[in-house]
């Protein structure tokens, strides 16, 4: 009974696989007073339906480890439904029926962890829900100038009303990825939510809101020509949203250094990764939305891996901390090897295709000539590598720092299995960047009437400011680091490991067991120092947010005390009131 | 045809079963009789369904209006009919299945529930404003007495309270009767309706207060609803069911009615009763906020739709009326629901308060989930049919591009959404307490009347068109008053 | 294929010996500006070849030995894909299969490789000094790509090949018709060879301290190979993409020696500063031109 559900679920994650494979024709299913919902695979929603078909078995294999818990994984077949049917969907009402359907089946799984606090929980649904009614609210503006609900090319509107609906959309949306000042529930949720499903919201989720995003260009084909400024090359909507996605990036960035919990800082990596596709939307330009898919892409590869690696290590030692763990690369190489891809992905190091998308990125903001965008955003992926190194250092390197690091063994093998297939996926992106482009990525360009960037071999990635090539680059990468470790190896004298972990150069003393010797925590702790950092730290938005349900909830207890429990007060307002408005409907003569 | 069907049966049928109550004592029939009277009534409803599409029916009683007593059966009238004997028949199937609350299958609740089921058919059915009284003050008396049936403090405060808010509401009612009757010397609501152009300005506006007030007690309207929570609070939930899911309903529909019937322009009560509504709602919805008892926080929740449903009823364009309609039905489906799942959580816990619930899913599975069904629902999140109906009413406003109730309603979801998911998180909370023992005769088929309404409230939310005909005939007949004159007052001579 | 291994190994034998000639002229330069007598030329060439002889050498785990192999596989990668000569065949390496932007980013694998080697150690000193490098990587890295950036949009392009080939003379050198850009990046440039006063406390400097502090032996010689190479590398780059590259191996060592000996001159100048100083002196100084560069060159209608 137990393996046959597990099997179930198991199933069940490949619905998205099998629609994506299977899906022909649109399908219409007609609601209420000429309201009827139509479902088809577009090539842009078929990318994220891939992403979706992508993740989902991968992270329904570690899940089939814990016990088997059919509401979980009813709740995840909601989730899934939800998901492809706000893909799938060809207008809004479709739309957003996934769109909500995702949110509510999402909460609901956030809740089965143990670790969820009521604030957690709250700021989930509720950041979610604005997102959501700002999009009904979107929708209903559309509707009542279009008189359709359909997701299409919407011409002929005034200014005014196009940059409300603009920025409706734009709002709805900046919450789900989880912008800048509006991410109050990313850390927390993705922090709290039990660890695998942190995978799903992080790597899958979180790009819906992409998704959603993408389809403004289809609402707006001609852009914001009419509002472009004087001294940028391109639309100022685009400009602003650029600048978003910065300042999203770069602060998430830094805040993500000064976590000291794997996965808030996973959550916070999440948020300024997502920021650069919100940039790279914002250029526009087919490279730049190329580069965004790209991102896309690869963010949702690197954050099931390292989610999943992560969600092992906890099983393994229970520990979530970086002060906690340590030395585990000799008890856990695998998934070493997992969070080591992971980062060299998430930082956009080149061979592996992070570094694809940047270029992509970074190319689209040289050539709409946004240099200061593009100041931001390297200051942004270089600060990246500090957490980057956290993150590998924190468990893996440096000491032992709790007797479950010292005695954990390898993660099981329903986590490794997912590990071992990102992994290979990621390192074949890197030497393929044509391919993705070619196959994955101008489809979708194509798709949305622009110019397709092109690759003239699968191993090439090119651009008309020039591009590169995966093979060559990994192949002599690789050439010399073998032969480098031949040669060093061939003529090698003594070497020998260092007799115990405590032999060390260590300010001429001899370090003990007791000796603090572990840096998880502290690394990135004096970056405060640097001013602009120092400031970006102290400030949060946690204090405006609980301000805000203070303010509300002070208003509730207000109104509140008209509910008394004195039927005389009741009965004296009714008449009284009565008597008001007659004399003054009386004397006004109305 | 053997059997004479009319509408009065919709009255006649409880009425009656009500007074052979002893004999239903004696054969042990009470709770059987209670149910099936109920599925009677809601099967007669449907089954005429086909009728009254195609025109309203009248039943005259002795002698034809204006001057006699008559029945208007139309499809609102059928629809909220059947509404009402639905959910008292899923109420009192629940009751009849439950164990608990012995004193609710006594002769007392039974005649009671009937009445009260009976009083508010003839209300939505009744073409004459006289009787209209006497079904409001049928209804009236029936809720008072079933408020009180517990007899424990705090149930005979609320019976208590609730008579003297009730009586007060009821003179006001009266008072503006009287004042028409001799203004026109009619009380035949369509040739009142007639006359009603001609009195003078200062009269329509007194009477029209009058009636806006009274009404509004009863309909739970701000300023007028300070009494709701505490009678919510103090009834047996079972009994609260029916005062959220059919007595508000049956007063909602006179006041619409009424304000649509009299009006020759309706726009002239418009921005009364939106505003009305509007603050209802906002004013409901942020005390809920802080409530820390589950039937409270229902009684304000409850309060809030109630607004919601007037700001989109008094709107009267078809789109929102006849979203308002669907959002009638299934806010009467969903607080059905609720409160009933409410009755059952206090077999198990002694309070319903928010701190005294902590991980109530780990006793009561069905229950935290049924309750997060019922929540989705009532926050309008699909695919349960809570969004259609506010869908309809948004599209409505939009369709004539008025923004501002838009903004209000979302704002209003999003903080009924606060509260909601904050004993949603509350009953999925982690404890360290184990699971307490089921309490005795605690059994799935008290489910049973609960899984019908959520199984009702997907398939309503998946499949709406099945409903769509019949609201939007609905809608027209509420807001017809020309087509309700001519049928009414055609057949005079 | 023979071409190419063979310009491979000699693009590699010249970085190493420009390597070595240049970090022994600078301690000859330091030592008299100190009014010392200082090493020979060849001290560096000396000293790499001790390291790299050392029989005995204490390695911390796998990764404290796979490290310095990345680094220096990262180090020979970005050797191979910049471009040393203008209008050749030779000393070409990769370069035409990659470009700038690969180029900066292959410059960053040096100091991530280290990272994970030092991590691996297990003392607290090194990874502080790790820390430290990244952090100041985080302050010039700004700086430096804006300043490439500039030089990108003004040829439109980001390969390297491109942007050496338009300047044809001395006239159209970018280092004259793109001075800021020139201005904003060489600093921050500086700062990427470790030079003072923008470099981290190494072990063999001070206290017992900084990213190097674990490695001896053999793996110190190999780090020490890479960073000699490396810094070639970086002065080709600039030399190509400001001083017009060079069509013959003369002029190449002219210009890269000048960028040097400029870089050296600052350095035996001015203190180190502190790693939080470093970061907010390239965020105000250097940045704050890149921005007026943006604007003087982008935004306005006259570029």
């Amino acid at each position: 009974m137990n393996l046959i559900t597990k099997l179930l679920f198991l199933g069940l994650s490949f619905t998205p696989a099998a629609t994506f494979f299977t899906w022909d024709g649109a399908v219409a299913w007609s609601l209420f007073n000429g309201i009827t919902l139509s479902f088809d695979l577009t090539p842009l929603s078929a990318f994220f339906m891939l992403l979706l078909a992508i993740g989902a078995p991968l992270i329904a294999v570690p899940m089939l480890r814990e016990k088997s818990d059919e509401s979980a994984y009813a709740l995840y077949a909601l989730l899934l439904l939800g998901m492809q049917l706000l893909l799938l969907a060809g207008d809004f009402i479709g739309f957003f029926i996934g769109w909500e359907m995702m949110t509510w089946s999402s909460y609901l799984l956030l809740l089965r962890s143990p670790r969820t606090d009521l604030e957690g929980a709250q700021s989930y649904i509720l950041f979610n829900l604005a997102s959501a009614f700002l999009l009904l609210a979107g929708m209903l503006f559309l509707y009542s100038i279009t008189d359709d609900f359909r997701i299409q090319a919407v011409d002929g509107l005034l200014t005014a009303d196009k940059l409300v609906l603009f920025v409706l959309f734009s709002l709805a949306f900046l919450i789900k990825v989880g912008a800048l000042p509006l991410h109050l529930w990313v850390p927390r949720s993705y922090d709290q939510a039990p660890d695998l499903f942190s995978a799903f919201l992080s790597a899958l989720m979180s790009k819906m809101g992409i998704y959603g995003l993408m389809i403004l260009p289809l609402l707006f084909p001609d852009g914001f020509s009419e509002i472009s400024g004087r001294f940028l090359n391109g639309p100022v909507a685009g400009y602003v949203l650029a600048w978003i996605g910065v300042i999203t990036a770069t602060i998430a960035t830094f805040k993500a250094i000064s976590q000291e919990d794997m996965k808030r800082l996973l959550a916070y990596s999440s948020i300024a990764q997502v920021g650069y596709i919100v940039t790279a939307l914002g250029v526009g330009s087919s490279l730049a939305i190329g580069g965004a898919l790209f991102q896309a892409l690869v963010h949702t590869l690197v954050k099931l891996l390292l989610f999943i690696t992560i969600a092992g290590i906890i099983l393994q030692t229970g520990h979530r901390r970086f002060t906690d763990l340590g030395q585990l690369i000799s008890r856990m190489p695998i998934s070493f090897f997992g969070v080591l891809i992971g980062i060299i992905g998430l930082a956009g190091m080149p061979p592996l295709p992070g570094f694809a998308a940047k270029y992509l990125m970074y190319v689209g903001l040289i050539e709409a000539h946004w240099l200061l965008l593009l100041a931001a955003m390297i200051l942004a992926s270089t600060a990246s590598f500090v957490y980057c190194y956290k993150l590998i250092y924190g468990p893996f390197l440096g000491h032992a720092n709790s007797p479950e690091a010292k005695t954990a063994t390898e993660a099981p093998w329903q986590y490794l299995i997912p590990q071992i297939i990102l992994m290979g996926m990621l390192v074949a992106l890197g030497i393929f960047p044509g391919w993705a482009i070619d196959v994955l990525i101008d489809p979708v360009l194509i798709g949305l009437n622009m110019t397709p960037i092109g690759a003239p071999t699968w191993a090439q990635l090119s651009t008309n400011y020039g591009g590169y090539d995966g093979v060559v680059l990994m192949s002599v990468f690789a050439t010399v680091f073998v032969l480098i470790t031949a040669l060093f190896l061939l003529i090698r004298g003594n070497m020998h490991r260092a007799a115990s972990p405590y032999d060390l150069s260590f300010c001429g003393e001899v370090p003990t067991a007791d000796t603090p010797l572990h840096y998880g925590a502290g690394m990135g702790r004096e970056l405060r120092r640097v001013p602009l950092i120092g400031w970006i730290l102290r400030h949060t938005t946690t204090g405006f947010y609980a301000g805000l349900t203070r303010q509300t909830q002070a208003a509730a207890g207000v109104i509140g005390t008209l509910y008394g429990s004195n039927p005389q007060t009741w009965l004296l307002l009714a008449v009284l009131i009565f008597a008001v408005t007659l004399t003054i409907q009386s004397v006004t003569g109305a | 045809m053997t059997l004479h069907f009319t509408p009065v049966w919709f009255i006649a049928v409880p009425l009656l079963l009500a007074f052979l109550a002893p004999l239903w004592v004696r054969w042990r029939l009470l709770m059987p009789v209670l149910f099936s009277a109920q599925v009677a009534l809601f099967v007669l409803a449907l089954s005429w369904l086909p009728t009254v599409r195609i025109a309203p029916i009248l039943e005259t009683i002795v002698i034809a209006p204006p001057l006699g007593i008559h029945l208007h059966l139309d499809a609102i009238a059928l629809l909220l009919v059947a509404l009402f004997s639905f959910a008292g028949a899923i109420v009192s199937a629940f009751i009849w299945l439950d164990n608990g609350a012995a004193h609710l299958r006594e002769r007392p609740a039974f005649i009671l529930m009937l009445l009260l089921i009976a009083g508010s058919n003839g209300m939505v059915l009744t073409g004459d404003i006289f009787n209209l009284y006497v079904f409001i003050e049928i209804v009236g008396v029936s809720a008072y007495a079933l408020a009180a049936i517990r007899r424990d403090k705090t149930a005979l405060e609320a019976g208590l309270k609730y008579v003297i808010v009730g009586s007060v509401a009821a003179i006001f009612i009266l008072f503006a009767i009287v004042l028409l009757y001799l203004q026109t010397g009619q009380l035949n609501i369509a040739a009142l309706a007639q006359a009603f152009g001609n009195m003078p300005a200062q009269m329509q506006l007194l009477i029209g207060l009058l009636m806006l007030i009274g009404l509004s007690i009863k309909a739970e309207l701000f300023p007028f609803n300070f009494w709701v929570p505490d009678i919510y609070r103090g009834s047996d939930p079972e009994i609260t069911a029916l005062y959220s899911g059919v007595l508000v309903k049956a007063f909602l529909f006179v006041l619409f009615h009424l304000t649509f019937i009299l009006l020759a322009d309706p726009t002239v009560a418009r921005n009364w009763l939106m505003a009305l509504g509007a603050i209802t709602m906002i004013v409901a919805e942020l005390v809920a906020l802080r409530q820390n008892d589950l039937r409270r926080m229902l009684a304000y929740s409850s309060l809030g739709q109630v607004g919601l449903i007037t700001l989109a009823l008094a709107f009267a364009s078809e789109a929102t009326t006849a979203g308002a309609l669907f959002h009638m039905v299934n806010h009467t489906l969903i607080k059905v629901l609720l409160f009933l799942l409410a009755a059952l959580m206090l077999r198990q816990y002694a309070s319903l308060k928010l701190t005294d619930v902590h991980g109530l899913s780990r006793t009561m599975p069905l229950a935290a989930g049924l309750f997060v069904l019922g929540a989705l629902a009532v926050l309008g999140l699909p695919p349960f049919s809570g969004f259609i109906s506010k869908l309809w009413i948004l599209k409505g406003f939009a369709d004539v591009q008025t923004f501002w109730p838009v903004a209000l309603i979302l704002t209003a979801a999003l903080i009924e959404a606060g509260y909601y998911f904050r004993w949603i998180r509350v009953f999925y909370a982690p404890t360290d307490a184990l699971p307490m023992a089921k309490i005795e005769g605690e059994k799935t088929l008290n489910y049973a009347p609960l899984l019908v309404i959520a199984g009702l409230l997907i398939v309503l939310g998946v499949a709406p068109f099945l409903l769509e005909d019949w609201l939007q005939q609905a809608a027209q007949a509420l807001l017809g008053r020309e087509a309700l004159l001519n049928a009414v007052l055609g057949v005079q001579p | 294929m023979a071409h190419y291994i063979i310009d491979a190994l000699a693009m590699l034998g010249m970085s190493y010996v420009m390597g070595f000639l240049f970090y022994g002229f600078y301690r000859q330069f330091n030592a008299r500006v100190q009014r010392r007598w200082g090493p020979s030329v060849f001290q560096n060439f000396f000293d790499n070849m001790k390291f790299l002889f050392k029989t005995e050498t204490i390695i911390h785990g796998p990764m404290f030995f796979f490290g310095p192999m990345i680094i220096f596989a990262g180090a020979v990668t970005t050797v191979l894909f910049v471009p040393y000569l203008k209008d050749s065949n030779w000393l070409q390496g990769f370069s035409h299969s990659g470009n700038l932007i690969l180029i900066i980013y292959l410059l960053v694998v040096g100091p991530l490789g280290n990272a994970l080697a030092v991590g691996s150690s297990g003392n607290p000193f090194g990874v502080m000094g790790v820390t430290r490098g990244l952090t100041r990587l985080m302050g010039l890295e700004v700086p430096f790509l804006l300043g490439l950036a500039l030089v990108m949009v003004q040829h439109e392009t980001a390969s390297v090949h491109a942007i050496m080939a338009a300047q044809t003379d001395f006239a159209h050198w970018n280092l004259m018709t793109n001075p800021i850009a020139f201005i904003v990046m060489i600093l921050p440039f500086m700062a990427s060879q470790h030079a003072s006063p923008f470099d981290v406390v190494g072990a063999p400097v001070e206290v017992y301290a900084g990213p190097r502090v674990e490695f001896s032996g053999r793996l110190l010689g190999v780090l020490m190979t890479q960073n000699m190479m490396m810094t070639v590398a970086k002065l080709v780059l600039i030399a190509d993409l400001f001083l017009g590259g060079a069509t013959t191996i003369w002029a190449l060592i002219a210009k890269t020696f000048a960028l040097f000996l400029l870089t050296a001159a600052v350095s035996t100048s001015f203190p180190r500063l502190r790693t939080e100083q470093t970061v907010d002196f390239f965020w105000k100084i250097p940045l704050g031109l890149g921005v007026i560069g943006v604007i003087a060159t982008v935004w306005f209608p006259w570029s």
